[in-house]
């Protein structure tokens, strides 16, 4: 059974300044986590108690001032950030979607940033051979799929990043915000796909500043403020399907 | 110190059932080096035979033995290039990964196979120069020169250890990014790479005998220059790089999850 539960997760992790001449700025911001000192350590408090638990089917938008938390609870879901307190328990098979260049060669094709992307995921090479054609399909990249990666555009690099991490459907799928590079065209397209995963009974965490995105998308709304969940709201289900389905 | 062994043997065993991965990364990585170069990896031939002409050029005297020198300082060279690249490129290794270990969920490990098959193949490059120079010497072949093969073995098992150790090194004290390049830069001179040690006293002795350096190149050059399998220098190498593993392993458990925040 897919499902994600947090357990009181809370991650802080030492800061390491460089050494400077200058003179330190302590002015502090509203936004980001608490900088806080731990035995004349600075340590950041990126996330404080956060539990909340996920069945599949369930679309989450997380939402938040810049630095709230959310990437960070996204990373630390991926499994890449390990919590400094609580329990994560994650059943499923997660892919996840970040900064579009991680995990792209800038050099290489797009096609041999597929296999490249297909091998970090660990696929075998006929899978990837096979998810392929669908692949650059799906991106409509036409013959800039044999173009070096870097020539793209931040949409186009969007296109293929998605393409790729949504071939292989994975059960739990997390995306940072990035998603808006795309054109309205293809934001549809990848809205459409993101609905046939959750219908799929699969798990999507989308974090996004964009509302209409997140409206048309997500079913439950979690709002992160300086690391701590300040609501979790979840949207009547018969207007959630209605928008899936239009 | 148990749960550490056993995080650093998952890492490692989940990286190994990635082994595709950090080749055909190691051979992107190789590819980008020489991206629109017309002699492409060929260059890093070049640069060895470069070196090894000038050496054999300046240092060869008329007293000394030709054949002998040429073999003594090319096949030095090689073991020290692999050397110093594979030690000066592991100390930014996680920080010049920063963007994988980010943003997926490989195992440390694989960055540091990905590395050690990158130098392996660069080597080789090196290693083709060498046997070339080896048959134009006039030294002649013989049998005994398969007795470096279990040096270089040594050698490539030492590697991800190496590798491992000084990326640690480099991730939790960036300094040691120039205290590691000044050093490598001084072990040119201060290792037998193209001096011999003849019972000499003062500095070379010591530059001889307290040296790890020197231990990983006679294990490969002695067999080929002298026609004798190198025990003493053979077993020292295989504690150092016993002691490697070690230090490589207990830093992989018990660090690993850290690395992310540091970089």
């Amino acid at each position: 059974m897919i499902s994600i539960k947090l357990d009181n997760v809370s991650l802080a992790y030492r800061l390491y300044e460089k050494l400077t001449l200058t003179a330190p700025d302590r002015r502090l911001g509203g936004l980001g986590g608490k900088i806080g000192r731990s035995g004349g350590k600075q340590v950041v408090q990126a996330l404080e108690d956060v539990s909340f638990e996920l069945k599949a089917g369930d679309r989450l938008g997380l939402v938040g001032p810049n630095g709230a938390g959310k990437t960070t609870l996204l990373k630390v879901l991926y499994g890449i950030y390990q919590p400094s307190a609580g329990t994560v328990a994650i059943e499923g098979k997660v892919d996840a979607l970040f900064n579009i260049n991680i995990g792209f060669r800038p050099e290489a094709t797009g096609r041999r940033n597929i296999v490249l992307r297909g091998l970090i995921s660990g696929w075998t090479e006929a899978e990837i051979q096979e998810k392929m054609p669908e692949i650059i399909a799906f991106s409509e990249l036409g013959d800039f799929i044999d173009v070096p990666f870097k020539t793209y555009s931040q949409g186009m690099a969007a296109r293929l990043a998605f393409s790729a991490a949504t071939a292989l459907d994975p059960e739990i799928l997390l995306m940072d915000e990035w998603i808006g590079a795309g054109d309205a065209q293809f934001q549809e397209k990848a809205k459409r796909r993101m609905d046939e995963l959750a219908e799929k009974a699969g798990i999507i965490v989308l974090a996004t500043h964009n509302e209409s995105l997140l409206e048309s998308v997500c079913t439950k709304r979690m709002t992160l403020k300086n690391g701590r969940v300040e609501a979790f709201t979840t949207k009547p289900a018969e207007r959630a399907g209605t928008r899936a389905k239009s | 110190m148990i749960a550490a062994l056993n995080g650093a043997f998952d890492d490692i065993s989940k990286a190994m059932r990635l082994h595709r991965v950090w080749i055909a990364l190691a051979h992107e990585d190789i590819g980008d080096q020489h991206r629109r170069t017309t002699l492409g990896p060929l260059w890093m031939l070049v640069n060895y035979l470069a070196f090894i002409g000038t050496f054999i050029f300046v240092f060869k005297t008329k007293d000394t033995d030709s054949a002998g020198y040429t073999a003594y300082a090319s096949i030095g060279l090689v073991v020290w290039f692999y050397l110093m690249e594979m030690i000066s490129l592991s100390v930014p290794l996680f920080s010049r990964e920063a963007s994988f270990i980010q943003g997926t969920r490989l195992p440390l490990f694989v960055y540091v196979m990905r590395l050690t098959v990158q130098c392996i193949i660069r080597a080789s490059y090196s290693v083709a120069g060498c046997i070339v120079i080896l048959l134009l010497s006039g030294l002649g072949i013989s049998a005994e020169w398969l007795l470096s093969i279990p040096g270089l073995l040594l050698i490539v098992l030492a590697t991800p250890a190496i590798v491992m150790v000084f990326a640690f090194l480099g991730a939790f004290f960036p300094d040691a990014q120039f205290i590691v390049g000044n050093i490598m830069r001084v072990g040119t001179f201060l290792t037998p790479v193209f001096w011999a040690y003849h019972g000499q006293g003062g500095i070379q002795n010591y530059a001889y005998h307290w040296n790890p350096f020197t231990y990983f190149l006679e294990v490969v050059r002695a067999p080929i220059a002298s026609g004798e399998f190198p025990t003493h220098p053979f077993v020292v190498t295989a504690y150092i790089s016993l002691a490697f593993w070690a230090v490589a392993l207990l830093l992989l458990g018990g660090y690993r999850k850290r690395v992310v925040f540091l970089i």
